[in-house]
């Protein structure tokens, strides 16, 4: 029961920050020093322009109070009623955009999420369980680097070695495997056949592991550093005197604790993740959503990046409620104490 | 951390040490005075401009006048170190080298320069150093303090010290950008075609006039044509870190983008420090409510997609008036000030709530201070340390955000050098013969951020050797996906 209510106050906590993150966007928007209607025209100023300027302000609700259009603006937003596109793919619904785009986003997020996690995680334990080894200072040190690295700059460097990757090794990337280009969207039709599913992974491992750097590093420090303290406490010194296999005591003992920490890095990837793929994405020539946002932003389409930035808020806010409920099955204690 | 309430309290002892003990203090104050000799006109000159600002804020502009006569007059007293007096510029006259330091070869007269500043600001470092330990020793009343212990657990944290020296040899080069860089931004990289040059045409045996952007021109680096780290152009020019696409000097860029970097992220990071350390008093003091509200507005920002915001408000307030502020790097720092703090208010939480429960807090608001005395006297010396530690781990994260966003062409506004703009330069010829232009500045990122978390990391350890890694700040430190 505790838990339960431990859960819906979670829940009931996350409301102010979707009601918060859609305030400043329409803030952003609505009042900020650009018109959206202007920024959608661009410069002309005949009087053809002058009365289609009128028409989409109309459209638009811009000729409305402020306050009037900041309810109408939150109304659309809780209703999902997200609006159109006015510059990117004019006259298209911003549904129909997402649903083309987020995909292509999607499929590399949930790759640079796993790589991360059979990475970094495994690499991060083995540094803990043999601590001050050189070993581990390898790794620890490879971590950090890693972690330092800009996603961007990395990305540049992936794709260039990659595609010159016969000079550089003597084994062409292009055609180890499926054959697939280096940049590019991973295709993603009828993934059920083998060859297509394989040719998709491969084609986004590169611009996934770039997207993961950074999680991966800290999951790798995170990793090693609960492993460490784990290995220390009481239950297992008790459970290695009690003659407990060394096996059991690792898995079940170790392991299962160690994760707990863990649990907000890898959640809180999200955040990494919405931010690096506008840079990835943009290196890697992958047409996904955070793509579209930089266009959007670019080239003035204020109206589809509101929609857009909604559509991102409440994805961080989903994974912090997804968090919680994992902290709830990994952890018996949550709910119980008052902190 | 206790540091300052001892020595305030003991001052007047310390003077009595002094004067009972003068030897230490003349001798370190005459060899700190010899050590300003060769910057001295650098130091009165920026302290002149610095002087020159404050005048012109003040309506009316009294004493303009005098302020252009000191400068002038500020301005004929020689530095030691510079361009003026160590030129590394000149041309080939056919049998030697004109106008370079003492005949030598442009290279050899940069990097005699460069070495000269480096062991100067290296040697002015250690004569702090020297002069803390002095201190400690002859004069400062108390054997110890708890600062003492931080020192001796910082001087035996090698990872601290890899830290340490990467971000002082960063100072550096901030700190004499001007000086250190092989010619000027002014000359090379914002008006090259206001700038003359003299160099030896090989061909016809003599030597020509031609702009420095003429020159820049003809020694591109795109694949095919290539100036590569290390090498001369047919001008003459040395290039130690290589040219750009567009034919301008590399070390030159990045020596004044690490200044534009640093600038903008110790402004981003201070705005977001004060914001954090005034609410993690606030909150620690008041708790309840206080504190409740703290949390959900912490929280509300920290569900912002931080490097969504920072682009989309980069690209709407790039035309106002404050966008136009350095380059729009102010409003690059205000913005990520103003959304980063909850990662270092996180940070702070703990140890202020910690503090707020001791005993001594409880005896003063018994004795009837001040809250906001209590506040800055008995917490905040506690938790500044924390900010330090954190804050520095911030910096990098700062430092690749804004490298992200000139990277996709936004936030810094070209011409002022920035270096993810010059990875972007790059970006086409990295498998190519020019791979520096874009290896260069990115290794130089990824070895600052790691030298930042480094010296966290030595703080922190030094500070607080029970606490390990704060998960809080983890995202901080990488600049939100950047």
């Amino acid at each position: 029961m505790s838990r339960l209510r431990y859960f819906f106050k979670r829940l009931l906590l996350s409301l102010p920050v979707l009601v918060f993150g859609t305030s400043v966007t329409f803030l952003a928007i609505h009042a900020g020093p650009v018109d959206p209607v202007a920024a959608i025209l661009g410069t002309q100023t005949d009087a053809a322009s002058q009365e289609e300027y009128n028409r989409i302000r109309r459209q638009l609700g811009l000729h409305l109070p402020l306050w009037q259009q900041y309810i109408e603006f939150m109304i659309d937003m809780a209703t999902l009623d997200l609006g159109q596109s006015w510059v990117i793919s004019p006259k298209t619904s911003t549904e129909t955009l997402i649903s083309a785009y987020a995909p292509r986003t999607l499929w590399l997020g949930f790759w640079s999420i796993l790589i991360a996690i059979f990475v970094g995680v495994p690499l991060g334990f083995y540094a803990g369980m043999r601590s001050n080894t050189s070993a581990d200072y390898f790794a620890s040190v490879g971590g950090i680097v890693w972690r330092a690295m800009p996603n961007f700059w990395l990305a540049v460097i992936l794709v260039a070695f990659l595609s010159q990757s016969q000079e550089f090794v003597g084994v062409s990337w292009q055609t180890l495997g499926p054959d697939v280009t280096v940049t590019g969207a991973a295709p993603l039709q009828n993934l059920s056949d083998p060859n297509n599913l394989l040719a998709a992974i491969k084609k986004v491992f590169p611009a996934a592991l770039v997207l993961g750097s950074a999680s991966m590093g800290n999951e790798m420090r995170i990793g090693r550093t609960a492993v460490l303290e784990t290995i220390n406490k009481n239950y297992v010194q008790t459970a290695r005197g009690k003659g407990v296999s060394r096996r059991t005591l690792v898995w079940k003992h170790i392991f299962r604790n160690a994760f707990i920490p863990l649990v907000p890095i890898i959640t809180g990837e999200a955040f990494v993740l919405i931010g690096g793929s506008v840079l990835v994405e943009t290196v890697f020539g992958i047409n996904g959503i955070g793509y579209l946002f930089y266009r959007a932003s670019v080239q003035g389409d204020l109206p589809l990046v509101g929609s857009l930035m909604f559509v991102f808020i409440l994805v961080i806010v989903f994974v912090n409620i997804l968090q919680d409920l994992l902290y709830i099955l990994i952890d018996p204690r949550i709910g119980y104490s008052d902190t | 951390m206790n540091q300052d309430t001892e020595t305030q309290s003991t001052t007047g002892n310390a003077l009595d040490a002094v004067r009972a003990n003068p030897r230490p203090v003349a001798v370190w104050g005459a060899v700190a005075a010899l050590l300003l000799l060769p910057e001295l006109g650098a130091v009165l000159a920026s302290v002149a401009e610095a002087v020159a600002i404050l005048v012109s804020l003040i309506p009316g502009d009294p004493g303009a006048a005098l302020v252009t006569d000191i400068q002038r007059a500020v301005g004929d007293i020689p530095t030691l170190l510079s361009r003026e007096t160590i030129p590394n510029r000149g041309y080939y006259d056919g049998s030697q080298w004109q106008g370079t330091f003492a005949g030598l070869e442009p290279r050899d007269a940069w990097l005699l320069r460069a070495v000269l500043i480096y062991t100067y600001a290296l040697l002015v470092f250690w004569w702090v150093v020297v002069g803390y330990r002095w201190f400690r020793s002859n004069y400062r009343v108390s054997d110890w303090t708890p600062f003492d212990d931080m020192l001796d657990r910082f001087r035996t944290h090698r990872w601290g010290h890899f830290g340490l020296l990467v971000v002082v040899l960063f100072l550096i080069l901030v700190v004499f950008a001007p000086s250190l860089s092989t010619t000027t931004v002014d000359q090379n990289i914002v008006d090259p075609y206001s700038h003359e040059i003299s160099y030896y045409d090989h061909e016809v045996e003599s030597v020509e006039q031609t702009t420095v952007g003429t020159a820049n021109r003809e020694s591109q680096s795109t694949g095919e044509e290539n100036i590569g780290p290390w090498t001369y152009d047919d001008y003459g020019r040395f290039h130690p870190f290589g040219t750009l696409p567009s034919g301008k000097d590399l070390f030159t860029f990045i020596a004044a983008g690490a200044r534009v970097s640093l600038v903008i992220g110790l402004v981003a990071i201070g705005l977001a420090g004060l914001i954090a350390v005034s609410l993690a008093l606030l909150s620690a003091y008041y708790q309840g409510l206080v504190d409740l509200a703290v949390v959900l507005s912490s929280d509300s920002i920290q569900g912002l997609p931080s490097l969504l915001i920072l682009l989309l408000l980069s690209v709407l307030l790039s035309d106002t008036w404050i966008g136009g502020i350095y380059s729009g790097g102010f409003v690059l720092a205000l913005i990520y000030g103003a959304i980063s703090w909850p990662f270092l208010w996180r940070a702070l939480r703990g140890p202020a709530l910690q503090t707020a429960g001791e005993e001594w807090v409880d005896a003063a608001r018994n004795f009837g201070q001040a809250p906001h005395t209590i506040m800055r006297k008995h917490i905040l010396p506690y938790i500044a340390g924390y900010l330090l530690v954190y804050g520095s781990m911030s910096l990098g994260g700062a430092i690749i955000s804004i490298a992200g966003l000139s990277f996709l062409g936004l936030g810094i506004d070209a011409p002022t050098p920035e270096w993810g703009r010059a990875v972007n330069a790059g970006q086409e010829y990295v498998a190519s013969e020019s791979w520096h232009i874009s290896l260069i500045p990115g290794v130089l990122i990824t070895l600052l951020v790691t030298g930042f978390n480094a010296l966290g990391d030595g703080i922190r350890d030094a500070i607080d050797p029970q606490s390990d890694t704060d998960s809080g700040t983890e995202s901080a430190a990488t600049g939100g996906g950047a």
